[in-house]
């Protein structure tokens, strides 16, 4: 993880950094490539997308409902089902019952729930060793770094990077360094790990409050050997997660395979349903359900509730101008990109995290490849507003948008201004660009300005009006 | 007051009172319907070719036999292909119990680093070319992951058309501890993005397509 505290640091530190953008091209470029595809040969999705939205608002609104009817199912399979207002109570919950079973490993299928909420310092803290089983997760774990990307959590590594890793980390080192020879060398190294477990730590893509059974998709496999072999079983999840029935949940597993990965299945789409029962030939002895509110209950009621239809897919990350230039890091939460701009606000406080809200071009792309139809660049419009009436914008920017405000009402003296401005403008410009500006270098630094006409759009359109009389 | 009871009440406090639980039931019922104009048409008109041109698009590879009689003959040129040696994890079923084996060695369990396992499917989605297993005293879950080569006999007489067609099945009988669906060998693009199989799970899958009815 970057050490500099502030975003516009991580960001240009970003921007310097050439492997970083070879690394997020690589990936981000074929996400989009790939769900281009897919989407071309599912003609069906944009009723598909209308779907979803309407399943995740239907939750939404009758959210205390499905949760009491997923907590009585659930415990009727035999699971223990447990609830966490905040992120403190769930690593609270998740370490108590680590401690309790004495477990010296545990391994994890990846969350960013788990992410969310802490869990890995928190089972460190606890004296616990913790393995991450999905490869990129391996891959951080490894660097000791936090994820960039909520489907890729690796994304920022090159393959000569991850080789470097594995020659340190794993024994005996990988024979060579093309990725299929590393992949064989991580499954060697996990396989002892998963079969040695004491308990096995996953999340949740879907909770389905009509069967009490808690939904995982992977592609690697890595899920079903973090959560059988060991004794026990612990989830986390959002209380966000629920659908109404297995029937609903694929409704949305067609929209979140094609929008993250282009597949139209993950290879392994797991419901788990309660601890192992008599006679089964495998499988954990107890299963534990930790429902997480974390801020949740609190966007329900405020005009960030058409966040909680999310599905965690990072379509809008992969689309997204700002995240292809500065990748996962720069941002600085759980959760990057458009979506994480939006949630980092609930989770860290606005205070600490109002430049993401505004690292945004609002081009708008996020909120069209979005499965479920949230009008990201809208919310992350809401976070602006409320950090202007909170007092939370700087002196410098509060002075010149209230200069501008104080022209853009007074349509004489702002004609009066662009009068007096635009030529002065015109004398920067070279070549039909402007490329320096005095004061503007925050601008022109990265970026050329077209050089303005020579007459305002509104004198232009009265001389021609006259014309035409 | 428990976190439960603080959740739960904070949600009350914006929601309302809640409509009655069998209305919400049918709502939650009507956004599914119609079926057909929300999800992808079948690959081919019929099921057994539907599936087949779907798995084998992700790295399946399909024998299509008779009847369940020809499957050890079916494992054991598979295994020859690969060059496997003869003996290999069975799941403990009756069904795959009950055939000659002849020159083969099928054993129950399977161990850490399996060669090749067999095991029957419950159904097969033509849709997406998924097969469906579920845990229970006669199939470890274990068998599907563990070994390199995974090898699943699947009766064209339980494909079913859609992942619908399937959670319709799955509530009308008791829900299993585990229910999978597999799509596909194991595979990841962890690494800069390109395509490695067999990341943790087998590298390889084989379905035994056996046509006579059950």
């Amino acid at each position: 993880m970057s050490a500099l505290p502030d975003f516009k640091d991580r960001a240009k530190a970003a921007l310097a950094d050439p492997v970083l953008k070879t690394a997020i091209d690589r990936t981000t470029g074929n996400a989009e490539r790939k769900r281009a595809a897919a989407l071309a040969a599912f003609p069906e999705f944009e009723a598909a997308r209308a779907r979803g939205k309407a399943i995740k608002d239907h939750v939404t609104a009758h959210l205390d409902h499905y949760l009491e009817q997923f907590e009585r199912n659930a415990t009727a399979r035999g699971a223990q089902v447990h609830w966490a207002a905040d992120d403190a109570e769930a690593r609270a919950i998740v370490t108590r019952i680590c401690l309790a079973a004495e477990a010296k490993l545990v391994t994890r299928a990846k969350s960013m729930l788990g992410e969310e909420i802490g869990l890995p310092h928190a089972l460190a803290d606890a004296g616990i060793e913790r393995v991450e089983t999905d490869l990129a997760e391996h891959i951080i774990q490894l660097a000791g770094e936090a994820p960039s990307h909520i489907i890729w959590p690796a994304m920022h590594r090159t393959r000569e990077q991850v080789a470097e890793l594995f020659k340190a980390g794993h024994q005996p080192p990988p024979a060579a360094e093309d990725p299929a020879t590393m992949v064989q060398s991580a499954r060697r190294v996990l396989r002892e790990k998963f079969l040695s477990a004491d308990i096995g730590i996953s999340g949740a893509n879907f909770l389905v409050a009509d069967t009490g059974a808690t939904c995982t998709v992977t592609n690697e496999g890595n899920a079903e050997l973090t959560t059988t072999p060991p004794r026990i079983h612990i989830v986390t999840a959002g209380i966000e997660k629920l659908v109404p029935s297995t029937a609903h949940a694929f409704a949305l597993l067609r929209l979140l395979v094609r929008s993250a990965t282009g597949g139209e299945m993950t290879q392994y789409t797991t419901f788990h349903a309660g601890p192992r029962r008599p006679g089964d030939a495998d499988g954990p002895e107890e299963m534990h359900i930790v429902l997480v509110d974390n801020g949740r209950a609190t966007m329900l009621a405020n005009e960030f509730r058409e966040m909680l239809r999310c599905i965690r897919c990072g379509a809008c990350m992969n689309h997204c101008v700002v995240y292809r230039q500065i990748g996962g890091h720069a941002y600085g939460g759980t959760y990057p990109g458009p979506m994480g701009s939006v949630l980092t606000p609930v989770l860290d406080g606005l205070a600490a995290s109002r430049d993401l809200p505004n690292a945004c071009t609002m081009n708008g792309r996020c909120a069209e490849v979005c499965p479920v139809g949230i009008p990201l660049p809208t919310l992350l419009r809401a976070w602006r507003r409320r950090s202007w009436r909170e007092g939370l914008e700087p002196g410098s920017v509060r002075a010149g948008i209230g200069l501008w405000a104080q022209l853009a009402r007074r349509p004489r003296l702002y004609r009066l201004a662009t009068r007096i401005g635009l030529p002065l403008l015109r004398l920067f410009g070279r070549g039909g660009w402007i490329s320096r500006l005095p004061l503007a270098g925050g601008w022109t630094d990265h970026r050329d300005l077209p050089r303005p006409a020579a007459q305002s759009f509104m004198d232009q359109y009265r001389a021609q009006q006259k014309g035409r009389k | 007051m428990t976190a439960r009871d603080r959740i739960l009440s904070a949600i009350r406090a914006t929601l309302g009172p809640g409509k009655p639980p069998a209305q919400i039931a049918a709502e939650a019922v009507a956004l599914l319907d119609p079926a057909d104009t929300a999800r992808p048409r079948l690959a081919a008109p019929a099921l057994p070719d539907a599936f087949a041109l779907k798995a084998t698009a992700l790295g399946t590879s399909i024998d299509r036999v008779a009847g369940m009689a020809e499957l050890p003959q079916a494992m054991a040129r598979y295994l020859s292909a690969h060059g496997l040696p003869p003996s290999f994890a069975m799941q403990p079923a009756p069904e795959l119990a009950a055939l000659d084996w002849q020159g083969l060695a099928p054993h129950p369990g399977v161990a850490a680093d399996e060669p090749a396992a067999l095991g029957l499917a419950l159904y097969g989605i033509a849709e997406s070319g998924s097969l469906v297993v579920h845990s229970g005293p006669e199939n470890p879950i274990l068998m599907a992951f563990l070994p390199l080569h995974h090898v699943v006999v699947l009766r064209e007489a339980t494909l079913l058309p859609h992942l619908e067609d399937y959670a319709a099945r799955l509530s009308a009988q008791a829900i299993p501890r585990n229910a999978i669906l597999i799509t596909g060998p194991s595979g990841t693009t962890d690494i800069e993005g390109s395509y490695v199989r067999g990341a943790h799970g087998p590298g390889f899958l084989h379905v035994i397509l056996i046509a006579e009815p059950g």
